[in-house]
C-alpha cells in the first residue's frame, strides 16, 4: 500500500503541476502541510491516519495508527465508522484494528464503546422503522423524481396536514364524540347545570326539526348547506347537552371535556409546526454575515440527483440555465437602478405608490363585496319569516352566496396582481414574493371579513343595547343558536372549497390539456400552454383549508374528520391533476426555503383562527337554546368553576399562574433573554468577520512567500 | 437457494449494513440490480466482478445525470481510467447518496465530483466545467463567456474566503453546509 501511494500522488503532483502555472514551480507550493492535509483525504485509510500527523508517512504501523482511533482524537472516536469518507474496503481494515484496539482496553471503556454502539444501532433502526411506515413514500419519491423536489415539497406539506388533521380528529373523537354517544346510547343519569330561572322565554325558542314529510331532494339540500336535520347530529355545537355523567364513582362533565379538548387542539397544533419549522430552520440558516450565498447554491446544490427520466433530466437544465441567466440580469437590473437619477428614482416611486393604492384599493373592494354578500346570506337564512324558506335551490344557494364570493375574489383578484406587479419594475425574485405576500393577505383576510360579519349580526354590531340582542345577549332572532350557525358557514366553506376544486380540474385543467394537445398548431393556445403546476398557490388552498377547520372546531367538532378525509381526496386529485395536465414550472420552486415559509403561512392562519375561538370562549355568552354551555354567562365559566371545585393548594396554584403577578415577572424574563441571545449572536458574528480577514490575510502571506522562495531558489 | 436475496450472506450482510448507510432492504435491492447488470453466466459472483463503467452508466438513476462519468470515476476504486464498480464500490456510491448519510459526507464527495482535475481545489476550469454540465449538453445550452465569467467571480467572491482564487474542501464544505437545498438534491435512490 506504501508503494502505490506514493506513486499516485507523485501522479497527481504532476497533473495538478499544470494549473498551478502562476504560482510559479509547483513542487514546492505542493509540499505546504495545509495543501497535503486538504487534497487526499481519499479512498486510502493511511492517508486519513497520516493528516493528523501532519505529514505523510509511507508505512502504516498498526499500533501507532489505532490508539488515534480509539483514545486520540475526540471526534473521531466518537464517529462511527460508516460517516468516514473512505471506500468499504478500507474501512473494514479500520475496523479489524479498532476490535483489536479494543480487545486491548479495560472493562470500563469497553463498556463505553459498547453502549455508544448499541444505541447507535438502535437509534438507526428505530429510524429506519418510522421511514418505513411513513405513508405514500413511494408515491413521494416518485414524484420526486418526475418533477423536482419543489413539487414533492408540496405533497410532503400535504402529508404532514393529512396526519395532523388525523391526530385531531382521535382527539376530538375520543373525548367529545364518543363519550356522548356512549352515555347518550346507555341512556345514563345525566345531571345538568341549568340556572334558567332568570332567562327569558324567547331565548329558549330553538327547532330545528323538519316539519313534515321531507323528501329526498330537501334531505340533500340540508346535506349541503348543514340545516335542518343537520343540526341535530354530532356535527353541531347545537346538539351537545350541557350535563355531566356520574358513572361508577367517576364523573365525566361533558362540557368541560368539550373547550379543553378543543383548547388542547389548537394547542398541539400550534407544538407540531413549530417543532417541524424548527428542524425546517435549521437547515436554512441565516448565516453571520446575512449574505445567503445564493449563485454558490444555485451551482453547488443545483442539481436534483434524484431525477431519473430524460425529459425531466432536460427541463432541469432548461430551468437551472434560465435561473442562472435571470439572477444576472437581475444583479445588471439592479447596478442599473443604483445608478439611476434622482428624477428617474422619484417618478419610479411615485408609480409604485399609485400602483399601491390601487391594490389596497382592490383588497377594500372584495372585503366589501364578501361582507355584503355573508350580512345578505345571513340574514335571508335565519329566521322564520325569511322570504327563500321553502324553495330549496335558492335556500342552497343563498347559503352559499359567501363562500362563491370568496373564491371568486381569490380567483380574480391574483391575476390582476400579478399584471400590477409587472408593471412595479421590482427584480423578479421581488416581484414573487410580493405577489404572494399580497395572495396570502387576501386570503386570510377575507375569512377574517367574514367572520366580523358574522359577528356584527350576531352581537348587532357590539351594542348589547340595541333592541334585537337585549333579550338574551345575542340577536335570538336570526340566530337562535349561533354557535351553530357559525359552524354551518364553516361546513360550508369546507365543502364548496372542495367543490371548487374537483370542478377546476374537471372543466379547466383537463380541457385546456386536451385543447392543447389536439391543436399544437394554433398560436393561441401555444401561448396559453399546459397548465403549469403553481406551488405556492396550492399551498395558499392548503393553508386555507386548515385554517377554516382550526376556526370551526369549536362550533362544528366533526371539523377535523372530515378535513382528513377532504385532504386524503385532495391529494390523489393533485396526483392525478400533476401526472395528467400539468408541465413543470419554469422556474422551480426551491424545495428547503419553501418549506420553512409554507409552515409560516400555516401559523399565520393558526394565529387567526384563534382569535375567534379564544373570543367566543371568554367574552360571547353561549346560546341559551342549546349547545352543553346554555345556561352559562360564558363558555370559559365551565373551566373557572372546575377549577373551583379542586383542592385549595391546586386552586392556588391556578390562580397564581393567571394572575398578573406571574405573567409580567415572565415576561420581563423572556425579553432579557432575548436581548442577551442576541447580544451573543452580535458578538459572533463579529468575531467570524475577524477571521475571515485573517484567513484572507495569511492567504496572501502564503502566496507572497512561496513567490519569494521560490523566486530566491533560482 | 432461489431468489437472489438470499445468495447474500447473512454476516456480510451485517457488515455492510454497519459500514454503509444503507438498510437492509437497500442493501438487497442494491444486490439485485447489480446482478441484473451482469450477464447470466456470471452472477454468481457478484462480489468479484467489477461492471464496466458503460454498463453502470445504463442504469436509469444514473443515465439523465450529467455527473454520471465523475460519480464512477470518483466510487472506482481500480487506477485504470476506464474501470468500472464493484459491488462494493457500487454499495460505497449508493451509501453516499442515501437518505440517512450525514452532510458531511455527502458534501466531502460531492466536493471530489465536482473536481474535475482531481487537483484537490475547484479552480476556475473545474467550475466552468460544472457549470456547463448543469446547463445541459449541447453547445447551445452553454452561457456565453461573458455570463459565466461574471458567474463565476460572483461564485468565488462568495465561496473563496482565503481569495487564492480556488475553492479548497473546507470553503466548500463551509458554504454547503448554508446551503438549504444540498441535502435533498443530493440523493440517488434505487
Amino acid at each position: 500500500m506504501g508503494d502505490g501511494q506514493e506513486s499516485s500522488y507523485e501522479r497527481r503532483e504532476y497533473k495538478a503541476g499544470s494549473s498551478w502555472g502562476r504560482h510559479g514551480p509547483p513542487s514546492l507550493y505542493l509540499q505546504l502541510p495545509s495543501n497535503q492535509t486538504l487534497r487526499f483525504r481519499g479512498n486510502k485509510a493511511a492517508a486519513w491516519g497520516a493528516a493528523w500527523e501532519g505529514a505523510s508517512k509511507p508505512e502504516v504501523d498498526p499500533q501507532e495508527l489505532v490508539p488515534e482511533f480509539v483514545g486520540g482524537e475526540e471526534e473521531e472516536d466518537s464517529k462511527p465508522l460508516k460517516e468516514l469518507p473512505l471506500c468499504l474496503e478500507e474501512k473494514r481494515k479500520l475496523r479489524v484494528l479498532q476490535e483489536q484496539a479494543a480487545s486491548r482496553l479495560s472493562g470500563w471503556e469497553l463498556w463505553h464503546v459498547w453502549k455508544r454502539r448499541t444505541l447507535r444501532r438502535v437509534r438507526s433502526q428505530a429510524s429506519s422503522a418510522v421511514a418505513y411506515g411513513e405513508m405514500w413514500r413511494s408515491t413521494l419519491r416518485h414524484i420526486g423524481g418526475q418533477f423536482g423536489t419543489g413539487i414533492q415539497s408540496y405533497f410532503n406539506f400535504l402529508r404532514f396536514l393529512v396526519l395532523m388533521n388525523f391526530v385531531a380528529s382521535l382527539l376530538v373523537a375520543g373525548f367529545v364524540i364518543a363519550p356522548n354517544a356512549a352515555f347518550e346510547a346507555l341512556s345514563l343519569n345525566r345531571t345538568s347545570h341549568q340556572n334558567s330561572s332568570l332567562v327569558n322565554e324567547a331565548c329558549l325558542a330553538y327547532n330545528p326539526t323538519p316539519r313534515g314529510l321531507v323528501s329526498f331532494f330537501s334531505y340533500l339540500m340540508d346535506l349541503l348547506s348543514g340545516k335542518s336535520f343537520m343540526e341535530l347530529t354530532y356535527l353541531f355545537y347545537g346538539y351537545y347537552q350541557n350535563s355531566a355523567v356520574d358513572f361508577v364513582g367517576f364523573s365525566y362533565n361533558c362540557p368541560l371535556a368539550y373547550v379543553l379538548t378543543a383548547l388542547f387542539y389548537l394547542h398541539f397544533s400550534l407544538m407540531w409546526i413549530v417543532r417541524r419549522s424548527v428542524y425546517c430552520l435549521k437547515r436554512s440558516l441565516v448565516s453571520e454575515d446575512a449574505s445567503l450565498g445564493s449563485y454558490s447554491n444555485k451551482v453547488f446544490a443545483g442539481w436534483d440527483f434524484g431525477l431519473v427520466e430524460r425529459k425531466a433530466a432536460q427541463l432541469k437544465h432548461n430551468s437551472i440555465r434560465y435561473e442562472l441567466r435571470m439572477d444576472l440580469e437581475e444583479e445588471a437590473v439592479r447596478r442599473r437602478q443604483a445608478e439611476m437619477t434622482t428624477a428617474q428614482r422619484i417618478r419610479l416611486y411615485v408609480l409604485r405608490g399609485v400602483l399601491n393604492i390601487l391594490v389596497v384599493g382592490l383588497l377594500g373592494g372584495s372585503f366589501y363585496c364578501i361582507y355584503l354578500a355573508a350580512t345578505y346570506s345571513q340574514s335571508l337564512l335565519g329566521g322564520t319569516d325569511s322570504q327563500v324558506k321553502g324553495q330549496f335551490v335558492l335556500e342552497l344557494l343563498v347559503a352559499y352566496l359567501p363562500s362563491v364570493v370568496i373564491t371568486a375574489a381569490n380567483l380574480i383578484v391574483p391575476m390582476i396582481f400579478e399584471i400590477i406587479v409587472q408593471l412595479e419594475k421590482y427584480p423578479l425574485s421581488f416581484q414573487i414574493k410580493i405577489t404572494l405576500l399580497r395572495s396570502v393577505f387576501l386570503r386570510l383576510a377575507s375569512l377574517v371579513v367574514l367572520l366580523i360579519s358574522l359577528w356584527s349580526q350576531i352581537t348587532c354590531g357590539g351594542d348589547p343595547q340595541n333592541p334585537e340582542c337585549q333579550k338574551c345577549g345575542y340577536n335570538n332572532h336570526l340566530h337562535p343558536c349561533w354557535e351553530t350557525s357559525v359552524g354551518q358557514e364553516m361546513y360550508r366553506l369546507m365543502i364548496f372549497d372542495l367543490l371548487v376544486m374537483l370542478l377546476v380540474m374537471l372543466f379547466v385543467e383537463f380541457p385546456r390539456k386536451l385543447l392543447v394537445t389536439a391543436f399544437p398548431t394554433c398560436r393561441l393556445l401555444k401561448f396559453w400552454g399546459q397548465q403549469e403546476f403553481v406551488v405556492p398557490g396550492n399551498v395558499l388552498d392548503l393553508v386555507y383549508g386548515q385554517t377554516l377547520c382550526w376556526t370551526g372546531v369549536l362550533f362544528c367538532p366533526l371539523l377535523p374528520v372530515l378535513n382528513t378525509i377532504k385532504y386524503i381526496v385532495v391529494f390523489y386529485l393533485k396526483k392525478l391533476t400533476l401526472y395528467a395536465n400539468c408541465r413543470p414550472a419554469e422556474r422551480t420552486f426551491r424545495a428547503s426555503s419553501s418549506n420553512f415559509f409554507f409552515l409560516l403561512v400555516l401559523l399565520l392562519g393558526l394565529a387567526i383562527s384563534c382569535v375567534p375561538a379564544l373570543y367566543s370562549m371568554f367574552v360571547l355568552p353561549p346560546s341559551k337554546a342549546c349547545g352543553p354551555f346554555r345556561g352559562e354567562p360564558t363558555m370559559w365559566n365551565t373551566v373557572s368553576s372546575a377549577i373551583s371545585e379542586l383542592p385549595r393548594t391546586a386552586r392556588d396554584f391556578f390562580g397564581y399562574v393567571g394572575s398578573i403577578a406571574f405573567a409580567v415577572p415572565l415576561f420581563l424574563l423572556l425579553s432579557i433573554l432575548m436581548f442577551f441571545l442576541k447580544a451573543l449572536a452580535d458578538s459572533y458574528s463579529s468575531v467570524v468577520k475577524g477571521l475571515k480577514w485573517q484567513l484572507r490575510l495569511e492567504g496572501q502571506d502564503k502566496l507572497f512567500l512561496v513567490k519569494q522562495i521560490s523566486e530566491l531558489s533560482q | 437457494m432461489g431468489a437472489s436475496g438470499s445468495r447474500l450472506p447473512r454476516d456480510l450482510l451485517g457488515e455492510y449494513q454497519e459500514l454503509t448507510f444503507l438498510t437492509k432492504q437497500e442493501i438487497l435491492l442494491a444486490h439485485k440490480r447489480f446482478s441484473e447488470l451482469l450477464p447470466k453466466e456470471d452472477r454468481d459472483q457478484a462480489f468479484t466482478t467489477r461492471i464496466p463503467k458503460s454498463k453502470i452508466l445504463m442504469l436509469p438513476e444514473l443515465r439523465a445525470n450529467p455527473f454520471r462519468h465523475r460519480i464512477c470515476h470518483v466510487f472506482s476504486t481500480t487506477d485504470d481510467r476506464e474501470g468500472g464498480l464493484s459491488f462494493e464500490d457500487f454499495l460505497d456510491m449508493l451509501s453516499v447518496f442515501s437518505d440517512s448519510a450525514t452532510p458531511e459526507i455527502k458534501s466531502h464527495y460531492a466536493f471530489r465530483i465536482f473536481d474535475f482535475d482531481d487537483d484537490g481545489t475547484l479552480d476556475k476550469k473545474d467550475l466552468e466545467n460544472l457549470v456547463n454540465c448543469l446547463t445541459g449538453e449541447g453547445e447551445d445550452s452553454r452561457l456565453s463567456a461573458m455570463e459565466m465569467d461574471q458567474l463565476i467571480q460572483n461564485i468565488l467572491e462568495e465561496s473563496d474566503i482565503d481569495k487564492d482564487g480556488t475553492i479548497n474542501l473546507s470553503e466548500f464544505q463551509h458554504i454547503i453546509s448554508r446551503s438549504p437545498d444540498f441535502t435533498s438534491s443530493f440523493k440517488i435512490v434505487l
